[in-house]
């Protein structure tokens, strides 16, 4: 009896996974499948042509570098600033838990309204109509939360005797931010934000109001007035709007270099979390 | 440190310099040969043209007569209430094609012997008194009506012909489809389904396009049918600007109507300016 | 020596001095701009839509009809949209995902552990947009053939939605799931082996209730994605105004397409609202209300991960 209980828990515990990876597997091939056969190096580098139907992808590839590089600034610079608040700063638990908590809260705004906020402050107020900067700056906004806690765990996890030997040195408080903590911990700061850009990479919501547009745009010229193409945008859009049996093939080839990006972000973070995360379970 | 000035300040000159870029905004049924020949300008007269699909027609009205674009893509007439809106923008419609709307229905619909609507039974599917095809003289089957989200031409031209005037249309819950794509693939997929769509979309094999009945007479949309104006549904395919289009503008707008502009109208389906003439002019 | 001490002593008094260094008032300063953006978008949704709650107060809450084009505004269908298609979502998902959190923090050996989260993690990275796209191609034919029993009007069901979202949020509960069995210190298991329990049994008993607060707040955030997202639940839910179910608690609702929050915000009514006054503040609201529902879910879901239990470590 207890026996059969065992292994009715394992084995429903495994089904589970296997099924999460199964549908994983799943979705994976399908976008492959579908997608490979459209992707080339002709496809990278040149841009749309009959509206989707022929040519290449070059400026919507560009358009989406352009809008997480900007992300990565605006959501990654302050994002150094609120960790250190947070770990060295703030002092009291209650008031750390406070600002986790408005960190959780940013993670978890639903992101059509960052686009609507967007459409409010950019649009409207500051008159730019639809931006590059815009979408950069909403973006950065977004992934702020996952830099910032992937920073301050790396600066909480900073073993003491390096802060103690600092002190003990005579370094000022600045001075061992500066050449301790950002230093040891720049590495999390990265992944934070290779993490956090491959989920603003595929962030459609956020831009479809405020930053992007679906043909046109090459390289923005200025501020105001300055969308640029985007790579999700592109594909929800031709999944509702597109008008030639070529154009699948394409939509698939957008969604698979897409994904690619995504996945390649993550996986570059991957050995620098695999690192923490060793570090951490011996601690 | 000298270098990176000057070249800094010849990437800004350069910048400056550039040529504002022409906005295009609006319908995405004009979407499709504005989109190309953009492309086309581009490519030989390296204008700076920005396009989107904001809206449908009335964001193409709103983004023009806002200022916020140079010209509007709208698949329906100018009205004067959209004029009025923006009266400052003295708003201008110019015709680059012709287009018609169809009442489009999935293949089993098709098979089952219906072929044409009125006037009439559109109102009573619209209002959900008529929720049956064999009321229509199909099979027993729901009626599954995917209507055109709001903001589309499309949908206003439906609802002209159906009710006189789209204000006049009762208000009503359908699932909604947006663009000409979603609505295909919805409607073929889906049995007993019926839409909205430009003409042009119905290819026969995944949707069909119903003809109207008026009284006894049944009317297709044929080119013939659509230029000659007999075909109830069918719209002007317009660019609108704020007053007549100069500049840039003016520029895109007669690329448009010249021969290169006008064969992309027919190559995604819609008619030709000349063909509009010749098919409504009489036989000798 | 004495400078070492003076120097130490020195550092000891860093706490207490004044904090004017520039990279203190640069990190407070960001600090600051974070918080003040996030409460500034729910002040900014709020002001800009006082004109609804001005003119229909309590009945935009509360009513049922949407018709934009009479001035009717009422957003009892679309919240009942949103929390239909969650609750598909997670009715699907949190078992199988707490499943799998189970599977790899219990049984998987540390090697294959880290494969099978990366794995799930790649599931989670995969943008909504191409969950969209798998959406409108394939899923709503299946579920249109599928449940051809059941007479669905089409492939855009709640359903649909909900099942895209179940896989959409998968990831999120197997990681924090698992994060949560991973903080029950590892002593407690021990101890409960060598009592004589089966592992199921330990798992059971001892694992699975210790971790409850995480495993919940797990579910919670789960909720909280499935009911902000838009852009997958768009293309298949069918958008379809005014669904309000005749009983409440039937299954026929969920074959039925319908609107949620999101993907009424997603749709073309923003544009058409531009620059109408009491149109947009009602689409507004709608941001308001989706805001702080969510924002409601997540503060719960933040307040359960992280209450511990007086003896984890």
């Amino acid at each position: 009896m207890r026996r059969s209980l065992d292994r009715f828990v394992a084995a429903t515990a495994f089904i589970c996974l296997g099924l999460a990876l199964l549908v994983l597997t799943g979705l994976l091939a399908a976008i492959l499948l579908r997608g490979l056969p459209a992707v080339s190096w002709h496809f990278l580098t040149e841009q749309i042509r009959s509206v989707g139907a022929a040519g290449g992808i070059f400026y919507n590839l560009l358009g989406t570098v352009i809008l997480i590089a900007t992300a990565a600034l605006a959501g990654g610079l302050p994002a150094i600033g609120v960790a250190l608040v947070q770990t060295v700063y703030l002092r009291g638990a209650r008031a750390r838990e406070r600002l986790g908590l408005v960190l959780y809260l940013i993670n978890g705004v639903p992101s059509i309204l960052f686009g609507l906020i967007g459409l409010i402050v950019f649009v409207q107020f500051l008159g730019w109509g639809k931006s590059w900067l815009s979408g950069g700056l909403l973006l950065g906004f977004m992934i702020l939360p996952t830099v910032t806690i992937s920073l301050a765990e790396r600066i909480r996890s900073l073993p003491a005797p390096y802060l103690e030997a600092a002190a003990g040195l005579g370094l000022s408080r600045s001075q061992i931010i500066r050449s301790v903590i950002l230093r040891q911990s720049w590495g999390a700061w990265v992944t934070g934000i290779l993490i956090g850009l491959a989920r603003a990479a595929g962030e459609v919501a956020p831009i479809m109001f405020t930053a992007t547009i679906f043909a046109g745009a090459t390289i923005p010229p200025g501020i105001k007035e300055s969308p640029v193409l985007s790579l999700p945008y592109h594909i929800f859009i031709l999944a509702q709007d597109s008008f030639d049996p070529r154009v699948k093939e394409k939509l698939w080839g957008t969604a698979l270099v897409l994904l690619f990006l995504v996945v390649g972000l993550s996986a570059i973070a991957l050995p620098s979390r695999i690192h923490t995360h060793d570090e951490a379970a011996q601690a | 440190m000298r270098i990176l000035t000057v070249l800094f300040a010849l990437g800004f000159t350069a910048v400056a310099l550039r040529a504002e870029a022409l906005k295009i905004n609006g319908s995405t049924t004009v979407n499709l040969p504005v989109a190309e020949a953009a492309e086309d300008l581009r490519a030989e007269k390296e204008m700076e043209i920005q396009v989107d699909t904001q809206g449908g027609s009335s964001g193409g009205i709103s983004s023009a007569g806002e200022g916020r674009v140079q010209i509007g893509m709208i698949s329906k007439p100018l009205a004067d209430e959209d004029k009025a809106k923006y009266p400052d923008a003295n708003l201008t419609a110019t015709q680059i094609g012709e287009d018609a709307v169809a009442i489009v229905v999935s293949p089993d619909v098709w098979e089952s012997g219906v072929h044409a609507i009125s006037k009439e039974q559109a109102q009573g599917i619209y209002e959900s008194r008529i929720k049956n095809w064999k009321e229509l003289g199909g099979e027993d089957r729901r009626i599954v009506f995917f209507n055109k989200e709001p903001g589309r031409g499309t949908w206003e031209v439906f609802a002209n012909w159906a009710y006189g005037d789209h204000k006049k249309a009762p208000p009503a819950s359908f699932p909604e489809v947006g663009g000409n794509e979603e609505t295909r693939n919805k409607v073929s997929s889906t049995r007993g389904a019926m839409s909205q769509l430009s003409s042009s979309w119905a290819d026969g094999s995944q949707v069909y396009a119903l003809a109207i009945k008026e009284g006894d007479e049944i009317i297709e949309a044929t080119p013939a049918n659509i230029a000659g104006h007999k075909y109830a549904m069918s719209r002007p395919l317009n660019l609108v600007t704020r007053g007549e289009p100069g500049g840039q503008a003016k520029v895109f707008v007669d690329y448009m109507l010249s021969e290169p502009g006008q064969k992309l109208m027919v190559k995604h389906g819609y008619l030709s300016m000349a063909m509009l003439k010749a098919d409504a002019e009489p036989a000798p | 020596m004495i400078r070492a001490q003076v120097a130490a002593g020195g550092a000891g008094q860093v706490a207490a001095r004044p904090r004017f260094s520039a990279i203190a008032c640069l990190s407070w300063a960001c600090t600051l701009l974070a918080v003040a953006c996030l409460f500034g978008m729910l002040a900014l949704f709020a002001w800009q839509s006082v004109p609804i709650w001005e003119k229909e107060g309590l009945s935009y809450l509360a009513g049922k009809q949407w018709f934009y084009r009479n001035e009717i505004f009422g957003m009892l269908p679309m919240v009942y949209g949103s929390l239909a298609v969650a609750a598909i979502a997670l009715v699907l998902a949190a078992p199988v995902g707490l499943g799998a959190a189970v599977g790899i923090s219990e049984y998987l050996p540390n090697s294959l552990r880290l494969g099978a989260k990366v794995g799930i993690e790649l599931l989670a990275g995969v943008p909504s947009v191409v969950y969209g796209l798998l959406g409108i191609l394939f899923l709503r034919n299946w579920l249109y053939e599928g449940l051809d029993y059941f007479e669905p009007l089409s492939g855009d069901m709640l359903l649909t939605g909900g099942i895209l979202l179940a896989v959409m949020v998968l990831p999120t509960i197997v990681t924090l799931g698992d994060d949560a069995l991973r903080a029950v210190p590892f002593v407690h298991r021990q101890a409960a082996r060598g009592l004589g329990l089966t592992r199921g049994e330990t798992i059971l008993h001892v694992a699975l209730p210790q971790a409850r607060g995480g495993l919940i707040a797990a579910v919670l955030l789960g909720l909280g994605r499935a009911m902000g997202e838009t852009i997958a639940v768009f293309l298949v839910i069918g958008r379809q105004d005014n669904q309000w179910p005749e009983r409440l608690w039937s299954l026929q609702p969920v074959i039925e397409a319908g609107q949620t929050l999101t993907t009424k915000l997603g749709g073309s009514e923003i544009n058409i609202a531009y620059g109408t006054t009491l149109h947009w503040a009602a689409m507004v609201g709608l941001g308001l209300v989706l805001m702080l529902v969510v924002g409601l879910l997540t503060w719960l879901g933040a307040w359960l991960s992280r209450r511990k239990e007086p003896d984890a470590a």
